[in-house]
Parts: structure tokens; sequence; C-alpha cells
């Protein structure tokens, strides 16, 4: 899975394309976040738009990151989910844990708006 | 097409990277009937799951050991069976218990997963070959679905 990354409104954008199914990536993503972390930054959107679907694994990986970022002060939230992972998250409930938002903007301004309270 | 019916057979490693091709080798099979596509999502979410599971628990990824899946699908109904080469665990105790983890555990959502997105997962165990998962889905059928939850 590749993982395009870019800066947007004081957040970080994490681009995921491809099938998030965990395994090898998992080291892959822990990496990400513990670079994010130790640079400061801690407010993260994960934009699923090109994430085809997620598997239990994958989930645990998500989770992993929120945990992360959560415990260094900061927050992930996602953009972009399809109705694929959309159901995915509604039966295991993780819709309870994970904001989601349209796109990039709406996430950015949620988080632009967490920091400033 | 009436009275048809479609078999795919697959024997998979254990490795994670394998899962994309069960969903796309069952997407491609079930546009052959016209099923709506949330219902093929559907079931390939449940039977990709099945091989995840296979994969981590039962084979613990060894590379001596493969994933046989087996799909039957017609105009009716699909069952799919994901078969492991592994030592079985106590599937009764977790079919029973209803409870997810806890929200922030990193695993132990498979069968949540499976549940939600087939109608009937059955367990089998023999020891010579293992562990067998039995997803049943009747067309046409799909599961709890939300509109997206924004917050």
């Amino acid at each position: 899975m590749k993982v395009n990354q870019r800066e947007l409104s004081g957040a970080v954008v994490l681009e995921l394309q491809g099938k998030l199914t965990g395994g090898p990536e998992a080291e892959q993503f822990r990496n990400i976040f513990k670079d994010l972390i130790q640079d400061g930054k801690k407010n993260i959107i994960v934009n699923l738009r090109k994430v085809e679907w997620i598997n239990s694994t994958g989930l645990g990986i998500l989770i992993s990151g929120y945990t992360s970022v959560r415990k260094a002060g900061g927050d992930l939230v996602l953009c972009n989910v399809g109705d694929r992972i959309d159901s995915i998250l509604y039966v295991t409930k993780l819709n309870l844990l994970f904001s989601a938002f349209e796109d990039e903007a709406d996430a950015a301004e949620h988080l632009r708006k967490r920091s400033t309270v | 097409m009436p009275g048809s019916q479609k078999i795919l057979e697959l024997v998979i490693p254990s490795d994670f990277r394998y899962l994309g091709a069960v969903d796309a080798a069952f997407q491609d099979l079930a546009r052959e009937f016209s099923c709506a596509q949330r219902w093929i999502d559907d079931f390939s979410t449940a039977l990709v799951e099945a091989c995840t599971n296979a994969i981590e628990h039962g084979n613990k990824y060894s590379k001596d050991k493969k994933v046989r899946i087996v799909v039957e699908l017609n105009e009716n109904k699909i069952v799919g069976r994901v078969q492991d080469e592994g030592e079985g665990f106590d599937f009764e105790k977790f079919l029973s218990d209803s409870s997810p983890p806890d929200t922030l555990s990193e695993r132990g959502r498979g069968i949540i997963i499976m549940k939600a997105f087939a109608d009937e997962v059955r367990f089998s165990f023999d020891p010579k070959t293992g562990l067998c998962v039995e997803l049943t889905k009747v067309c046409g059928q799909t599961g709890p679905h939300s509109s997206k939850a924004k917050k």
C-alpha cells in the first residue's frame, strides 16, 4: 500500500492507496506515526479515497495510529470514506471512534477548531 | 441465468498480499449474476475476513501452509468455504459471545465482521485438514449499513 503525505492547514494528510490489510504494512504505518509525532505533528487526516477495502487487521492499524496521536495530544480523523469501509466501521462500531468527513477541507477545519478550543 | 451455478476455487499462501486476489476473483464471478454491488461487497468482505483469520490465526503466516477457498454461487445463494491448515480454536465460545472487543483494542473483530456480512457463519474442524469456515448468504439481502456518521 502506498502512502502519500502532505500538509494542509496545520494538519498532516496521509492519503492511502490500495488495500489496508495489515501484515507488513503495520510496521510501515507505526513508523510513519512515530516520526510524525516526534516532529510535533499530531493532527492527522487519513484520506481513504483510494482505499478499496479494509479488513480487521487494517482496522487495527488505524486504531494504533489513533491511539498514538491521541496520547500525544492530537487527533486522527478520516475523510473520503467509501461505502464498503463505512459499512465495516459501522458494524464494528468504530464509526463511534473515528470522526469521518466528506473531504480533506472539512477534516482540516475540524482539527483547526479543535486545536483552538 | 436461471439454474446456473458458478464455482470459484482458489489456493493462496498464508500472506495478506493475496487477499486482494480473493476479493477480485469473487467480484468478477458475482458480477456474472447481476447481483447488486452492495451485496457483492458484503459477501466479499466476509470472505476476505475469513481468509484473514485463516492466514493469521489458523496458519500463523506459515509459508508451508495454504488457505483453500471454494465459493459456490447461483442466483439464489452463495456459499463460501475457507479452509486453513491450522490446529483450530474454541469457535463455539466465539460464536456465542456477541460482545464486541474494547473500542481501542487493535484485534478481535474478525468474527463480528463475518457475522455481520454473511447470513450464516459455521465453523468445523478436522484434525487432518484444519479449520473450515463456511459463509452463506442469500442473494439480494444486505447487512446492516449506516449512512456515514459525522461528528
